[in-house]
């Protein structure tokens, strides 16, 4: 119970910044994406630096997680078909919609209606992709998200 | 406080906040954070008629909640239609184009195993080739379907 409230509330966080820096309104993404203007690449990169270096950071001081005394540990995979094929259909389907899973959800929690058709679009994608790739004994063949 | 949210931070502000949430889902509980993998969890979930839910599942209900955070400081800045799209279409044509692209997200990003966050953002932080080659491949789509739409229909603010 515990881990669930506390990644609730770093999801508070996300959501919270997601909305202020705009990435919830589809007309700044959409901007970003006909490239008119540098905030969207700007967040994006500036993001991804501090998460590389601080989870570097992490692993040089030997980290334990808070909750669970582990250690600070993650898996990289190496490319493959579906790694492709999915991020062609997410890129069309961010393309068109300007939005992507995470403003989606930050949209809903705001109150914005519009957002709930994407989001029902979401769940109906998710729920098609799982009944696709179940192998006969129901298991997930691949690697949950 | 509202003037402070009537407008958006600067993107080296807002950016490395972002970046401080992966550091902290790695953290606090060794998980990687991925929104993606929240709804899958939550469809799971409602699959099972279970109600418990996982990590995941309340790392989303969080992103959700801080929309609603910011829509109570910010004064309720709501979202008036849905960008381009209701601006171009009517609107029984937007909805079936809006639901359309959901179903192409929640496809795509389930298989390609995470979004903007859980590849863009955590997996490319993690070092991941399959990320990497992901993020270039959703980046650039998105890119290129953006530009035809707009030569083909407009509906730019």
């Amino acid at each position: 119970m515990t881990a669930r409230l506390a990644v609730a509330a770093i999801g508070v966080v996300f959501g919270f910044v997601l909305a202020w820096s705009g990435m919830a309104d589809p007309d700044v993404i959409r901007q970003g994406l006909l490239l008119e203007s540098f905030y969207l690449y700007g967040l994006f990169a500036t993001a991804l630096a501090t998460a590389a270096i601080g989870l570097r950071v992490l692993r040089a001081l030997g980290a334990r997680a808070l909750l669970t005394g582990e250690p600070v540990t993650w898996t990289t995979a190496r490319p493959e078909r579906r790694h492709v094929v999915g991020s062609l259909l997410f890129g069309a389907g961010w393309g068109v919609s300007a939005a992507c899973p995470g403003p989606i959800a930050a949209q809903a929690g705001g109150g914005a209606l519009w957002s709930l058709a994407v989001l029902a679009g979401v769940v109906v994608g998710i729920r098609m992709q799982l009944a696709r790739h179940r192998d006969a004994a129901g298991v997930v063949v691949t690697e949950p998200a | 406080m509202r003037a402070l949210f009537d407008s958006q931070p600067p993107w080296f502000l807002a950016g490395p906040l972002l970046g401080a949430c992966v550091v902290a889902m790695a953290l606090v509980a060794n998980t990687r954070l991925g929104v993606v993998g929240g709804f899958s969890d939550l469809v799971e979930t409602a699959t099972r008629r279970s109600v418990r839910i996982g990590t995941r599942g309340s790392f989303l209900l969080g992103v959700a909640g801080g929309g609603l955070v910011f829509a109570v400081v910010s004064g309720g800045r709501l979202l008036d239609g849905y960008g381009w799209v209701t601006r171009a279409f009517p609107e029984p044509a937007a909805l079936a184009i809006l639901v359309g692209a959901g179903v192409l997200i929640g496809y795509g990003a389930k298989l390609a195993g995470g979004c903007t966050s859980g590849n863009g953002l955590c997996g490319n932080a993690a070092g991941s080739p399959a990320s990497a080659v992901a993020t270039a491949t959703f980046f650039a789509t998105a890119v290129v379907v953006s530009v035809v739409t707009n030569a083909l229909f407009g509906g730019s603010a």
